[in-house]
């Protein structure tokens, strides 16, 4: 009886615990009524690591602050979007105020859910022209279902790497241009040893560093959601053609399982010890970067690059490839939004600004001014990738709510597929499309 | 206890007299004690090997680190420098010490007056506070993270630091406790009686005679508190990472690899880095260590 | 003696507990009670972080059941860590402990060994083993392939990942050891005369005195390594972050399970949920699965035949 009432207490006293506790999880509202001219500090958090690429974000920033000598910025870098929405949802006082993601299939989370603050009413108050200012893929990819929560930082197209020695040492004249050229010169660049490998052509797993489901995909005209709002990828019949191919690729290569030992042998993506450096690989889908980060790392063959082969049946679309990028936004938590908007206004808009970071960086240019700017300092095989990026067909994955969710449902079931753990394709596709379908619902 | 450490050896064969019999038992005894032995070596080399190519690797070049050889061809001493020179390597050591530090201290002066009450003093609800204490102790820290994240981070603003994982230490620790009761509880009643006859109260009780008499105790659950802490991953997982001026070494070592571009020498450098507090520690605190590990497997 | 006096002895006999055990009450209060609570609620609640918490009923508990798709998995995982993993430790950690009570010439050298890599820190542990048995390049492949033995893909390979946490597992079998240690020493040693005068057979002598006397710390390993294997965290993690080579640097985000969700255990699928997808209410949901089933172990521990946790006076 006595032992009832505690416990009766104690239950009340947890409850009404619990109640106080989650009843104040609301956001405080902050709008941006700081003032942009005052001394303040902010902090602009973003994902770049290299050593040359902190050191070029660092040199943007430095100059901003020349510029804009009220405003102190405190980088931190090195961070991913799970950390950046753990941080957003915080809201803590030691959290970002400047955000930025390469993730551009999140911008539709990040939009969706509030986690970056709404840029119109800074944009309109600014009078920046955003249609005169940044090229529309890249418009298209910073905003979702409407609202503009992002502005494009540079760009980033995907493109074709290849080991010209190789080449010549194979006999081989031109970068291939339709994905079975791509597989007929892959194998030809193949040197087994032993039960591995002396170089190969191409490494096909979508553990392969860029060679993920997706990038895959820009080769094929494809579309990821139907009218509806639906998963599209069981109807069209290019994600079943991109899934074969690499299939077969990866059989004709030497397999799954050689094909993974191997990969196992590689150094780090982001280190000089890529297997594209070593020569380990003879031909890399890769980003605009990686001719940077290549010639830093010295390396003793001659670089070719070109687009992504295409879809033999599309083979009029070649020049195309993937594009994404980086995105920048305000994080809605922010007491100092406005002096946040100048510093997104001058790494996104100013055409001077933009120039040097893409030559530090070593990315493609996100405006009209900086892509036409004489300022540029780029190695000649660069041409290839602005040309990429302006290329009409060149395309980037749509945002969805859940964000990258349903990119890594695809890729999930790319790697059931690819080790031939799951062998019906048609089926395979529809569970996929259908578990997309279910987490978009979710969270809607 | 302490037979643990020193396990009494058999009475060895006696030398005198050799008799075929005796002679054909020392034969069996010596082939008896080659097998074991042998086996112990075996079992050695699987407990050991690990740790001496770990090493090994550690002073390889970075190219040869990715090779298949075993023994380093030029020894690189100077890796373990470059480890130190890497940006925030010094910042996750003097973040573990604060966590682990402050955190021990903590766990201990909160843990101990508990621990006590619940071995020593007759109240109702001891037995549910005990059941409780052990529920506690087998809770996965996952399963109360998300109200434990809003509450630090939005409630406290204090995400990004390691105080969501020091402060809850002032308020006991359900292993520390529950350890420390069984501890407490083989300490004869009569000393504390004594004591109470003298007229000490018994916060003095607990001072003056308790603590002496529990000292190998406070030692394990300080050693244990220690580890958990300089081993804790999770915990800094969720509230540091979004900070590197916040991470500590179990945390950042795993990032050593991915965020620095660094190698498989370079990594295994700093493995070596962040075993070799722990192991030194081991070998200071052996018998405490042993003692304490033994406790946990006790019955009350 | 008045009543007066007995009452406000008895007060303060109160008093004095409730201080003592004060930082517990206060610790139990905020940090195990609210949040528990505060779990099952949210279990209920949709909510991402933003805005507040709206109730949508039973979607979160449906939604983990039947359509996400890591949650069978991983439950499978911990059924084949729990089933694989558990026994190899316990009856490795018999096997070194009876070991260690045989071994007469360096004994403290042997104990050393063995209890060593009990004490590496377990995200060093996993790293120098993903290191270790790297398929392309690890010493242990190099060996293996020097015997002409095959060369496994380890923790790059779904088939192989669970059997290399198994070694990494029993690599660091210390605390077993010790324990069984102690028990071992602990057998009366008249019984194993009296066994020997009766010529029984050494696996008689194991299987009729050791096994009995020393069952109640079998049951005790057993109960508590299955309890470690549903919380099973940090090695599996760490193990699939590493050998896929994406840690979460540079912008990239990690595939939980790595390799094919052959890792993943219920304790990753509450950080999937809550901190990779911030799905605060479907997380919670694995939360409470992860709960019961911890308790339920826990329960066993406290209840069991042999009482193996004393709760009670």
């Amino acid at each position: 009886m006595r032992r009832s009432r505690t416990m009766t207490t104690a239950a009340v006293a947890v409850a009404a615990i619990s109640v106080l506790a989650t009843a104040c999880t609301g956001q405080a509202e902050s709008g941006a009524n700081d003032d942009p001219k005052a001394r303040t500090t902010i902090n602009f958090w973003h994902g770049w690591s290299a050593p040359s690429e902190v050191k070029a974000v660092q040199d943007t920033i430095d100059r901003f602050e020349k510029t804009h000598p009220n405003i102190t910025v405190n980088v931190g870098g090195n961070i991913n979007d799970d950390k950046l929405n753990q941080a957003l949802r915080a809201g803590g006082s030691n959290g970002p105020d400047v955000v930025s993601s390469f993730t551009t299939s999140n911008v539709g989370k990040f939009c969706s859910s509030g986690a970056f603050a709404d840029l119109a009413p800074f944009i309109e108050k600014s009078g920046l022209d955003l249609e005169k200012t940044f090229p529309k893929v890249l418009l298209d990819y910073t905003q979702f279902e409407g609202d503009r929560c992002a502005l494009p930082l540079l760009a980033d197209a995907y493109g074709l790497y290849y080991n010209k020695d190789a080449f010549e040492k194979a006999g081989i004249t031109a970068p291939p241009k339709t994905m079975s050229e791509l597989a007929s010169v892959a194998k030809k660049l193949t040197i087994t040893k032993g039960d591995s490998y002396e170089q190969l052509g191409f490494m096909p797993t979508f553990h392969g560093y860029e060679t993920v489901a997706d990038h895959y995909l820009s080769s094929w005209d494809h579309t990821y959601f139907d009218a509806d709002g639906k998963s599209n990828i069981a109807k069209d019949p290019a994600f079943a053609e991109m899934f074969t191919y690499q299939k077969k690729l990866v059989e004709d290569l030497g397999g799954y399982a050689k094909l993974e030992k191997y990969r196992g042998t590689f150094g780090d993506e982001w280190g000089s010890k890529h297997p594209f450096h070593t020569g380990q690989v003879a031909m890399q889908l890769d980003g605009e970067w990686r001719l940077g980060m290549a010639t830093d790392a010295k390396v003793p063959f001659e670089i070719g690059v070109a687009p992504m082969p295409v879809a033999d049946d599309e083979a009029d679309s070649y020049g195309k490839g993937f594009l994404s990028g980086t995105i920048m936004g305000i994080a809605p938590s922010s007491k100092k939004q406005n002096a946040a908007w100048e510093l997104v206004k001058f790494m996104t808009s100013d055409t001077q600004a933009v120039v040097d970071f893409a030559n530090g960086i070593r990315n493609v240019p996100s405006t009209f001014e900086a892509l036409k700017s004489p300022g540029l300092k780029f190695d000649p095989r660069f041409k290839t990738f602005l040309d990429i990026a302006q290329h009409p067909k060149s395309n980037t994955p749509d945002g969805a709510v859940n964000g990258a969710t349903y990119q890594q449902t695809i890729q999930d079931f790319g790697f059931q597929y690819e080790k031939g753990a799951v062998t019906d394709l048609k089926a395979g596709l529809e569970k996929t499309a259908a578990q997309i379908d279910t987490d978009i619902a979710k969270a809607k | 206890m302490t037979q643990l450490l020193d396990p009494p050896r058999p009475p060895a064969a006696s030398p005198e007299a050799p008799s075929p019999a005796l002679r054909a038992a020392r034969r069996k005894a010596v082939l008896h004690w080659i097998a074991v032995h042998s086996l112990g070596v075996a079992a050695a080399l699987f407990f050991v090997l690990p740790f001496v190519f770990v090493v090994l690797t550690s002073l390889m070049s970075d190219q040869q680190a990715l090779t298949r050889d075993l023994i380093p061809r030029t020894w690189e001493w100077d890796n373990y420098r470059r480890v130190f020179d890497t940006p925030g390597f010094l910042t996750w050591w003097r973040n573990t010490l604060l966590y682990a530090g402050v955190g021990t201290v903590l766990t201990v002066v909160s843990s101990v007056p508990v621990a006590y009450a619940l071995a020593k003093f007759r109240f109702r609800g001891r037995r549910l506070s005990l059941m409780l204490v052990i529920s506690m102790m087998m809770l996965p820290p996952q399963v109360i993270i998300i109200p434990m994240y809003l509450f630090w981070a939005k409630q406290l603003d204090l995400s990004g630091t390691l105080w969501p994982l020091i402060i809850p230490m002032a308020f006991g620790d359900a292993f520390s406790i529950f350890l420390l009761r069984q501890f407490l509880l083989t300490i004869p009643d009569e000393y504390l009686d004594a004591a109470k006859v003298d007229g000490c109260g018994e916060f003095r009780t607990l001072i003056r005679v308790v603590l002496p008499m529990a000292k190998p105790g406070i030692a394990a659950i300080a050693l244990f508190q220690f580890f958990a802490a300089w081993n804790d991953y999770f915990g800094p997982q969720i509230y540091a990472s979004e900070n590197p001026g916040a991470w500590t070494l179990s945390y950042g070592l795993e990032s050593f690899k991915g965020a620095h571009h660094t190698d498989w020498n370079l990594t295994m450098a700093a493995t070596v880095l962040v075993m070799a507090p722990v192991i030194a520690v081991f070998f200071f605190a052996q018998k405490a260590f042993v003692e304490g590990v033994t406790l946990t497997g006790v019955k009350g | 003696m008045t009543t007066h006096t007995l009452r406000s002895k008895r007060r303060r006999s109160a008093l004095r507990t409730a201080a003592f055990m004060s930082p517990w009450l206060i610790g139990f209060s905020v940090f195990f009670a609210y949040p528990m609570v505060s779990t099952v609620y949210f279990s209920f609640m949709k909510y991402d972080g933003f805005g507040a918490p709206s109730f949508n009923g039973l979607t979160n508990w449906t939604y983990v059941f039947s359509d996400y798709p890591m949650f069978w998995p991983s439950l499978a995982n911990t059924l084949w860590l729990v089933l694989v993993m558990v026994t190899c430790r316990v009856v490795f950690g018999l096997g070194i402990g009876m070991l260690i009570t045989k071994i007469k010439t360096g004994t403290g050298l042997f104990r050393t060994f063995f209890y060593l890599p009990y004490l590496a820190p377990p995200v060093a542990a996993t790293l120098a083993f993903v290191f270790l048995l790297n398929p392309g390049t690890g010493p242990v492949n190099s060996i293996l392939g020097d015997l002409g033995l095959p060369t496994p893909g380890w923790f790059n390979d779904a088939t192989w990942s669970k059997p290399a946490l198994t070694m990494l597992a029993v690599w660091g079998i210390g605390d077993l050891m010790v324990i069984f240690m102690a028990a071992l020493l602990d057998v009366p040693k008249e019984q194993y005369e009296a066994a020997e005068l009766d010529g029984t057979s050494p696996w008689q002598r194991f299987r009729f005195v050791t096994l009995p006397n020393i069952s109640p710390i079998v049951l005790f390993a057993v109960v508590t390594g299955v309890i470690q294997a549903m919380q099973y965290y940090t090695q599996p993690l760490v193990a699939g972050k590493v050998a896929s080579g994406v840690i979460g640097g540079s912008g990239q985000q990690f595939e939980p399970g790595y390799p094919d969700k052959s890792t993943l255990t219920l304790p990753q699928l509450v950080y999937n949920l809550g901190f990779q997808r911030f799905d605060y209410g479907s997380a919670c949901v694995v939360a409470l699965v992860l709960f019961a089933l911890a308790m339920a172990f826990t329960a066993l521990l406290m209840r069991g035949r042999n009482n193996l946790i004393q709760a009670g006076d």
